[in-house]
Order: structure tokens, then C-alpha cells, then sequence
């Protein structure tokens, strides 16, 4: 779940008839003095970063003219937001206000359908106003084949406590959001706050958009805007991680391949697949062990890949040992992990008889699986040593080190 | 619900013509299960192992009356091939497919609950009952009684590798499987492990349930849930993945689509506490699984 960076959300928004301010990105104090004094008003000046709640941390800031612009832009520019430092910030005209609304369409994956939800008390964080006043709050259940029609949208506004001449102008944004949330396979759309003005207009003050990853091959018009690797929101990529995804998508269609760069640790963790993976970390940690990444390979993966995988896993600074392990496999050819490893281990630079490394390999061809491993001088381990058991001789190998 | 499989299943294999379902139909005629039919929109006249391909499921329903799909075809193709075997009457359809775009996925759902269809998946390495010899799907690989031997325990994972790790488990316990289920590693998923405990609960010839729980979703509560209200009555044990992952910041997938923690939601350690409490017995690890169903019985 990659997000959308707001200036290029509020472009989108624009294109589809969502009113949004006027404003421009700069990616100086400079710039941003300029954009300001071409607005002739009181200006905004937000980080643009993949960052949630940023009302809350000081990256949305307030300036009255030109010089309050720049100094906000210098304030933002270089610093860090989460784990994102600001390169750019969006100058935007300020609106005048009556009130702040909020909207958003989002997935309930336990209803398993499509869910919009607005309140009349926007501006706020919506887990806080859900808190503290939850009646402000009405949401609905949209079905994808009937869609969210205007009608629909003007009934829930009233629900929400909002009456007048605004109605019509909510029922449509309303739709056109619903409409882009369906164009775009949006994970998330939200709208907060959502102005409604004086003159009795209706303003998009944010945008925020995360698209579906695995729909990214039907949004082509899409992949400039999407920030990669925000679908891990409180850090940007590492370069082993970004190494390890280059790795796997070398050939995407051929198994899986994820890697996530841990703090400290000696133990190099590969397993698989998704559900024994995490079980294997749970029990490596359990045993008493200090795995220094997460990172899952299964589905048949290709040598090749299971070999990009090994070097990265080894590849990060103090990892002294790897541990290799799967649940009995369905389809995964054990044989093919073997070769995997064994070149990953020689490419990393390391020798796997003074490199402790645990394999428990069972399923298709492990006999030839095992004789890869053991030729190549690895302790192979097969289905009848247990997931946990093979976590602890991991351990175990560590404290004795390579010997055995 | 009646049983989900057995000895009469019919199988249909939509997008039976690609890499992965040749090899995947060859080993499922090797177990044992009847595959009638395979679609492949274009290679109708052709075969896969002896097995009829056509170019639509219709032609395929008049031709060898298959009583359920799996459906193996590229993410982008799933959606139209649910609704062609929905729309024929297929009321029985494993996906085997994984990364399938989310919209898709909700309206495939809502098309399953209009017409009452069974989905298992997306991402689901299929079913097997070893006593019987049929399996859709994967599931088992090549030689599926390395793992998945007669018994009477039912099996329901988040995770199809896992599904074989269990059934190797009980098999080197001296025990044995009626069915095990894969339901996907994903969030949107067309039968959760709450609505197959019904398929446990009705069939005779299971004694107690595994499942195991991975972080993120609420099926693990929804299960404590059913057992809570007696809907769910034979002895459960659950295994639950991935507690390292509540130490780490939220929001990151693990392994699987749907292992994902988000605030509070998700938490493995919120899911073995309400599971206990509902009177499941929750396993620490595999090892303790065969000892907890021995108690139980």
C-alpha cells in the first residue's frame, strides 16, 4: 500500500472536479517566498511527506506574507518528519472557513466491502473525534456494483448534522471521490480537513490517497506518483532493502521475496513461507536468538533469487551466522533453495564451513536438497527436526561458531 | 454447510493450460481427485493429461458436469473467471491466485454472497481429505501423504505452507487429517476460518480442529467468537504466528498480505487471549500441538 504525495493527490483531485487551493511546491525558502508573494494573502506551508497526522508534528505551518513563508519553508526544508527528511514543501493560498469537514472511503475488510465516512467535525485526527464526540461520525457501507450516488451522499451529510445550500456540493464531491477511489483501485481516500467556506463552497485542505499495489499494473498513470516502499510507514527503504526488492523483481512472477532491515542482531534470518516464517523468527527469538533482519523467500522462488536473497541477508553489518528454514514444502523445490544459498554464501564472500548456518529444508526433492547442503559443508536439517528445534540449534550454532 | 470435499468431487480447472496448473493438475490426478474439465479461453480441443480443455466454463459444465473450480489464472484475469464460473453454477471455487487487485476481490465477494457461492482464497494453496485421496490445489505438492495422512483432525491455516507443517506434525504424532483447509494469506478472502468451523463441526469424521492464527484480520477472534457461543463445540487448538511482530512499529506486512498489525487490531496476543478464554487450547509451538488434541480426546 504505496501513498500518493499530497500535491500530486490534489492534482488528481482537480482533474476529477474536487476543488482544491491554489498552490505550488517549492524546494527552497526562496521558491517558497516567491509562490507566496504571487498568492497576495495569507499562505500555508506543508512538508511533503508520506507521513500521516502531520498537523500534529509542526509540518503544517502558517505564514502571513512572503517572508513568514520563507521562514516556514527554511524551518521545513532539512528537517525530519518521522523518518522522511523534507525536500519539498507545498505553498498553498490559505481559505477562509465557516467549518472542517471530513471524508474519507477506505476498505472494512471485515465487512469485506467499501466503507465511506464522513463527519461534520473534521480537521482533527478521525480516531480522536471517533474518541470523543463519535456521534459526529456516520458512515455506511458502499456495495461496488451499485456504487455511491449522489442521492446517498447527500443522505449521509444530513445524517451527519450538515443542512443548507452546501448539500448539493457535498453529494457530488462525495461521488467524484467514490468515482476516482474505483478509477484509481484506491486502498484509501481521504479528504481532512475538508473546508467548507464562506461563500458556501466546498475546498479539499488535504488529499491523501494510497493506491493497491497489486492493481499497479492497470495504473500506469499512476507509477510517477507513487513514493515506493511507504507501505513500511515509519521509515523509508533501506538501500538492502531496496537491494533485496531489485532481487525479486528481477523475475516477479517466481516466487516471493521480501526482506526487512532490522536493528542490531548477528543472525541472518531467510525462511519461509509467509506464515512458518514468522513462527521460525518467534521461536529464533525464543531460543534466545538475535535475528538481524526479517525476510521471507517461498513460492518456488528461483535460484537466482534465493542466491540475491542470501547475499543481502549477509550483506548487512554484523551478521555472523544465517539461518535457513521452510515448513515442509508443497511446491517450493528444496533442491533449488540449496543451490540458492550455497551461491548466495559464496557471492556474500563467506565460507559456510567457518560460517555457522542451519538449514531445515523438507519437502520436494530434499534428498537432493540435503546433498547440496552438506557437500557445501551447511548442517542440513530435515522434516524430522521441528521448526523450534531448528531454531535452537541456530542459536546454538552461534555460541559454538562455525565448529562442529 | 455439506461437506466441502470428498470422493464425489467433479474438478474443473479454469486457466488449466499455464506452467503452475499442469504441473499442479498432474499431481491432483496422481492423488486421486477426478479433475473432468479444464478452460482455457482459445485452447478449447486441446487436453492437459488427458483432461478436456474448452474455452468456457459453460461448455465445460455441459460436457463433464464438474462440481467445483480451482482457478489458477494471472491476477488480472481472476475477477472475469470467477464471475464466468459463478454465472454457470459452479457454487464451489478454490483461487489459488495471489496479488489479485483488491476491487476485484470485493466484487468478487460480493458476487460469491449473492449467489451463495463457497470461495476459498484468493491465495489459497487449496483443500485436501487424505481419506478420501482428493485435493484441489497444491496443497500436498507431489507427495501429499509426506504431510497429509487419513485421521480425524481438522486443519484451517492462514498459511498453505503451514497447513502442510501441521499435518507433518500430526502424522509424526500418529495422527492423522480429515480435511485441511488453506484459506489464504490474505485479508479478503472468501471463507474465513470462523465460517469453515462449520464444515468441522457437521462432519462426523473429525474429532478436533488445528488452526493456525498469523498477526493482523479478526478471523482468530471471530473463531474465539464461535466457540464462545457454542456454534463451535469440538476441541480447538490454536497456533498463533508472529507475536515478535507487536515489538515492532505497526503497519508492516509480514509474510503475508494480511499480517499486518494496525493500533490495536491484529494483535497475536490479544487472539491467544480470547481464544483461551472462549476455552480453545493455544499451542506456544508445533511441538506442543499433538499433546494439546491428545488431552483434549
Amino acid at each position: 500500500m504505496a501513498r500518493i504525495l499530497e500535491h500530486h493527490a490534489k492534482q488528481i483531485f482537480a482533474q476529477a472536479g474536487i476543488p482544491i487551493p491554489e498552490g505550488y511546491p517549492a524546494i527552497s525558502s526562496d521558491q517558497a517566498a516567491t509562490i507566496a508573494e504571487g498568492m497576495d494573502g495569507p499562505v500555508v506551508i506543508k512538508a511533503l511527506v508520506p507521513v500521516g497526522k502531520r498537523g500534529e508534528v509542526g509540518a503544517v505551518q502558517f505564514a502571513e506574507d512572503s517572508r513568514g513563508a520563507a521562514m516556514a519553508a527554511r524551518d521545513l526544508i532539512g528537517r525530519y518528519i518521522g523518518a522522511y527528511m523534507v525536500d519539498t514543501v507545498l505553498v498553498e493560498e490559505r481559505i477562509d472557513i465557516e467549518s472542517e469537514l471530513y471524508l474519507s472511503i477506505i476498505i472494512d475488510r471485515d465487512e469485506r466491502k467499501p466503507r465511506v465516512v464522513i463527519s461534520a467535525d473534521g480537521g482533527v485526527s478521525i480516531e480522536r473525534v471517533a474518541q470523543e464526540n463519535p456521534d459526529a461520525i456516520v458512515s455506511d457501507t458502499v456495495s461496488m456494483t451499485r456504487g455511491l450516488p449522489e442521492y446517498r451522499a447527500r443522505e449521509l451529510w444530513t445524517q451527519a448534522g450538515i443542512s443548507g445550500p452546501i448539500i448539493p456540493a457535498l453529494g457530488q464531491l462525495t461521488h467524484r471521490l467514490w468515482r476516482l477511489f474505483v478509477e484509481h483501485d484506491l486502498r484509501v481516500i481521504e479528504i481532512n480537513p475538508l473546508f467548507h467556506t464562506p461563500d458556501q463552497k466546498i475546498v479539499a485542505g488535504d488529499a491523501v490517497m494510497s493506491v493497491d499495489d497489486s492493481a499497479g499494473f492497470r495504473h500506469p498513470e499512476l507509477a510517477r506518483f507513487v513514493v515506493p516502499g511507504t507501505d513500511r510507514s515509519w521509515r523509508p527503504m533501506t538501500e538492502l532493502e531496496a537491494d533485496a526488492q531489485r532481487v525479486h523483481e528481477l523475475d516477479p512472477y517466481r516466487g516471493s521475496a521480501r526482506y526487512l532491515e532490522l536493528e542490531g542482531g548477528n543472525i541472518g534470518f531467510l525462511c519461509g513461507g509467509g506464515g512458518a516464517s514468522l513462527l521460525l523468527y518467534d521461536h529464533l527469538i525464543e531460543a534466545g536468538g538475535e535475528p538481524a533482519n526479517y525476510a521471507e523467500i517461498g513460492g518456488n522462488p528461483t535460484e537466482q533469487k534465493v542466491a540475491g536473497m542470501t547475499r543481502v541477508v549477509l550483506s548487512k553489518p554484523g551478521v555472523e551466522g544465517l539461518f535457513v528454514a521452510h515448513n515442509i514444502t508443497n511446491n517450493t523445490q528444496t533442491d533449488v533453495i540449496a543451490r540458492g544459498v550455497v551461491t548466495g554464501i559464496e557471492h556474500a564472500g563467506r565460507d559456510p564451513r567457518t560460517t555457522p548456518v542451519v538449514a531445515r529444508e523438507a519437502g520436494l526433492h530434499d534428498e537432493e536438497g540435503r546433498r547440496i547442503f552438506e557437500e557445501a559443508g551447511i548442517r542440513y536439517l530435515g522434516e524430522d527436526t521441528t521448526l523450534s528445534e531448528a531454531a535452537r540449534q541456530m542459536v546454538a550454532a552461534m555460541t559454538s561458531g562455525g565448529e562442529r | 454447510m455439506t461437506r466441502l470435499i470428498d470422493d464425489s468431487l467433479r474438478l474443473l480447472v479454469q486457466g488449466i493450460t499455464g506452467r503452475e496448473a499442469r504441473m499442479v493438475t498432474s499431481h491432483m490426478i496422481e492423488y486421486g481427485t477426478s479433475v473432468v474439465s479444464g478452460v482455457t479461453p482459445g485452447k478449447g480441443g486441446e487436453d492437459v493429461d488427458g483432461v478436456p480443455v474448452f474455452d468456457t466454463v459453460k461448455q465445460a459444465i455441459v460436457e463433464t458436469a464438474p462440481s467445483a473450480s480451482l482457478i489458477s489464472v494471472p491476477p488480472a484475469a481472476t475477477l472475469d473467471a470467477v464471475g464466468e464460473a459463478i454465472s454457470s453454477g459452479i457454487r464451489l471455487i478454490v483461487i489459488a491466485t495471489e496479488g489479485i487487485p483488491q476491487h476485484d476481490v470485493l466484487r468478487m465477494l460480493e458476487l460469491s454472497d449473492e449467489s451463495g457461492t463457497v470461495i476459498i482464497g484468493p491465495n489459497s494453496v487449496g483443500v485436501i481429505r487424505p481419506g478420501d485421496s482428493v485435493k484441489i490445489g497444491a496443497i500436498g505438492g507431489e507427495h501429499p501423504a509426506r504431510a497429509f495422512v487419513p485421521g480425524r483432525i481438522g486443519v484451517i491455516s492462514r498459511s498453505g505452507g503451514m497447513t502442510a507443517e501441521v499435518g507433518l506434525t500430526l502424522r509424526l504424532a500418529g495422527l492423522g487429517v480429515s480435511t485441511a483447509i488453506s484459506v489464504g494469506g490474505d485479508a479478503l478472502i472468501g471463507s474465513t476460518p470462523a465460517t469453515l468451523l462449520a464444515e468441522f463441526q457437521e462432519d462426523p469424521e473429525t474429532d478436533a480442529v488445528v488452526l493456525f492464527g498469523e498477526p493482523g484480520t479478526r478471523f482468530e477472534e471471530d473463531v474465539a467468537n464461535h466457540i464462545a457461543e457454542s456454534k463451535f463445540t469440538k476441541p480447538l487448538v490454536a497456533l498463533i504466528a508472529g507475536g515478535f511482530t507487536e515489538h515492532l512499529p505497526e503497519g508492516t506486512a509480514f509474510g503475508h498480505a494480511a499480517a499486518i498489525i494496525e493500533g490495536d487490531s491484529g494483535r497475536p496476543s490479544n487472539k491467544r487471549k480470547v481464544l483461551e478464554t472462549a476455552g480453545a487450547r493455544v499451542a506456544r509451538t508445533l511441538d506442543d500441538v499433538a499433546g494439546l488434541l491428545k488431552n483434549a480426546g
